[in-house]
């Protein structure tokens, strides 16, 4: 087992700069999502974990171990590609044996090892199939199961469901937390898909432009998002930001948003802040947390979509600087052309700095 | 309820009755459409080869002053053949086909292999290597012949090229020292033909899925252990493929060959090809000819066939 710390690391390619600078530390055992959208160095970070890519600069320590010049072959990680890479001209057997071979290691002890690995993963009675024609999550077990055969202090996935349709996906996010279960690795796990990130990670790094966002649980990312990026990638759909200026009143701070008229009196430790800076902020809250008020103080808004998922409804309102979503019960009453008055739950107000877009919060 | 059962069964069996119909006569007009494509073939492959057989059971020849349809009349009792098996000459010159073939074709792919493996990777100059490496295989084969010829003499820049390595006046004759001149005329072969195996393996090699190997080097393998259980292993029908041309094409080894040497000196140098071409074209006993080239055919037909069942397994359906 391993903890990995990245110190501020560098990576570019030509003229094109994939990772400004990283600072991150991942715990021993702890499953860390890197999320983020294409292009946002998440898996160039992974290569460089990895030893695929060597970093322009920075550092990478395994534990208290510099990894500068060990090639990847000999940094002890586990890596299952997106798309399994299974060596497909041999049988599933071959593929488990595959390290402990290349390493020397004597045929009695392959055989032990790969029976105990093979159990663990419910591949037993498929050892002498050939692998080219195996079903993906089977594919992934052996990818694992060949990864996890070498003992790995790290483990390391790219994006390993990005190739599945969605209905099964659910099954394999269940399964793969319940393997890092049973190995208590470090796993540092790739991908753009919010969900998988949320459900499955100990906590979570949003990157976007080479640039890490934020880190922390995926509550803290979802709660309390450092910036509007992350409130606006993180949720489906993301946070609803409205542009406003602080404006004093007799019921304490709140914002003026323009044509939208103002919002009700911020929460104190919010005010606080927002008084310390400056002027030009977003006005943020979750679709979740929006509720309907009838007559009551609100967001007075038309109605402009109304999407029925299933579970919950989501409702557009409004339209360019002032459109706003709000998620309510799948029975709400509620037609495109109507006029809504939404008012968010206070406690779930967040403001931030729409020059630097970050969040404005009492230290 | 029994009224429209009868109707039913009725269309039923009209339907029943229609489709045969239909497909005799879908097979009918197939058959009209093919017959001058099949006519064709009759001609060009199975006609010849048919021939082939009957002249080889005569001593028939064109200065028998006969048609060859009346060739019966030179019926031989398959002295052809029996001649054939105590034909010393022609024995060597299987036999002399084969080393060349032993020695080619395996340093073609080896040659082939290290460059494609080289090649696989960027380097400076790649697109100018590249170019000139694939030009021999654009040289016509006689001139390749004549280009060997001239290097191969004794005053020639192979010799002269040794002397400035050795310090020493080299005037070796390699065209008339029976050993040096099978060695020069594989080595022609192979620089003619190592492009050829150069480039069917690059396009295998580049086929070999990437994250493949890198999932490979992740687990410890070093680049030996790499290339012998994913890099090979993943090429071997192309392999197959590279092999099965250059054998078959090796095996009726002639133009560069007989420019340079003409099957000498006296018959060092005579492989199957040059054999039957003297006998049809110096000794004229076509008979005996056709007996050889049938011979030949069979034993590269099965070696083909084997080849082929081979790939067949090899090559996912």
């Amino acid at each position: 087992m391993s903890a990995i710390h990245l110190q501020n690391l560098v990576k570019k390619f030509g003229d094109f700069t994939a990772l400004k600078t990283m600072d991150l530390a991942i715990a021993d055992g702890e499953f860390m999502a890197l999320l983020g959208p294409s292009g946002c160095g998440k898996s160039t970070t992974m290569n460089m974990i990895a030893g695929m890519e060597e970093p322009t600069s920075g550092k990478i320590l395994f534990g208290e171990r510099d990894m500068a010049g060990v090639p990847m072959g000999r940094r002890g990680v586990g890596f299952v590609f997106q798309n399994y890479a299974i060596f497909t001209h041999v049988t599933v057997r071959q593929n488990l044996a595959y390290g402990p071979k290349m390493r020397g290691a004597a045929k009695t002890e392959i055989d032990r090892r790969v029976g105990a690995i093979a159990e663990m993963l419910q591949l037993t009675p498929l050892l002498d199939r050939k692998a080219d024609r195996l079903s993906v999550n089977i594919l992934q077990r052996v990818a694992i199961g060949r990864s996890a055969i070498m003992e790995p202090a790290i483990f390391l996935l790219d994006e390993p469901l990005s190739n599945v349709d969605a209905a099964f996906r659910a099954v394999m996010r269940t399964e793969l937390k319940q393997l890092q279960r049973q190995f208590r690795q470090t796993m540092v796990y790739v991908t753009h898909d919010q969900l998988e990130a949320m459900t499955m990670a100990d906590r979570i790094a949003v990157m976007d432009h080479g640039v890490l966002q934020q880190v922390g649980t995926p509550l803290e990312v979802y709660n309390d998002p450092a910036n509007v990026f992350v409130a606006r990638f993180i949720g489906a759909p993301g946070m609803n930001l409205l542009r406003g200026r602080p404006a004093e009143s007799d019921r304490g701070l709140v914002i003026d948003l323009g044509p939208l008229g103002v919002t009700p009196p911020l929460p104190a430790e919010i005010a606080a802040a927002v008084r310390r800076g400056r002027d030009d902020v977003f006005y943020g809250f979750r679709p979740e947390q929006a509720t309907l008020v009838e007559g009551g103080r609100g967001l007075s808004l038309p109605i402009t979509f109304v999407e029925r998922i299933g579970a919950r409804t989501i409702v557009h309102l409004g339209q360019g600087e002032s459109a706003v979503k709000a998620v309510f019960d799948n029975d709400v009453g509620l037609a495109i052309g109507q006029t809504a008055v939404v008012a968010p739950a206070a406690q779930s107000v967040r403001v931030f700095d729409a020059a630097t877009g970050l969040a404005m919060k009492a230290d | 309820m029994s009224a429209v059962t009868a109707t039913i069964s009725e269309e039923a069996m009209n339907a029943a009755r229609a489709k045969p119909v239909l497909a005799d006569e879908g097979a009918r007009l197939g058959f009209r459409l093919t017959l001058p494509a099949q006519i064709l073939v009759l001609f060009i492959a199975v006609f010849p080869l048919l021939m082939q057989l009957y002249i080889s059971l005569t001593d028939w020849s064109p200065l028998s002053g006969l048609g060859w349809w009346n060739a019966w009349s030179l019926w031989n009792n398959f002295a052809n053949y029996t001649d054939l098996a105590a034909d010393a000459r022609f024995w060597s010159a299987l036999k002399r086909t084969a080393i060349v073939m032993i020695v080619c074709v395996p340093a073609e792919f080896l040659l082939g292999l290290a460059l494609a493996t080289l090649f696989a990777d960027e380097f400076p100059g790649k697109r100018i290597f590249y170019s000139i490496l694939l030009t021999p295989m654009m040289v016509v084969p006689a001139v390749a012949g004549y280009m060997f010829f001239m290097l191969f003499q004794s005053g020639g820049p192979v010799n002269d090229l040794l002397s400035a390595i050795s310090g020493m006046p080299v005037t070796i004759a390699w065209l008339s020292d029976p050993t040096l001149a099978l060695i020069a005329v594989m080595v022609a072969d192979i620089w003619q033909w190592t492009p050829l195996m150069f480039l069917i393996l690059l396009a295998g090699l580049v086929g070999v899925p990437e994250d493949q190997i890198k999932a490979a080097t992740l687990l410890g393998a070093n680049p030996w252990q790499r290339f012998v259980t994913i890099v090979l292993p993943k090429m071997k029908t192309i392999i197959i493929i590279a092999l099965a041309i250059r054998v078959i094409e090796n095996f009726k080894i002639f133009d560069t060959l007989y420019i340079m040497t003409g099957g000498g000196p006296g018959v060092a140098t005579e492989t199957i090809s040059v054999y039957i071409y003297k006998l049809t074209t110096q000794d004229l006993i076509w008979g005996y000819v056709a007996a050889i080239a049938l011979a030949t055919l069979i034993v590269l037909s099965i070696a083909a066939v084997f080849a082929m069942k081979r790939m067949a397994r090899e090559v996912p359906a």
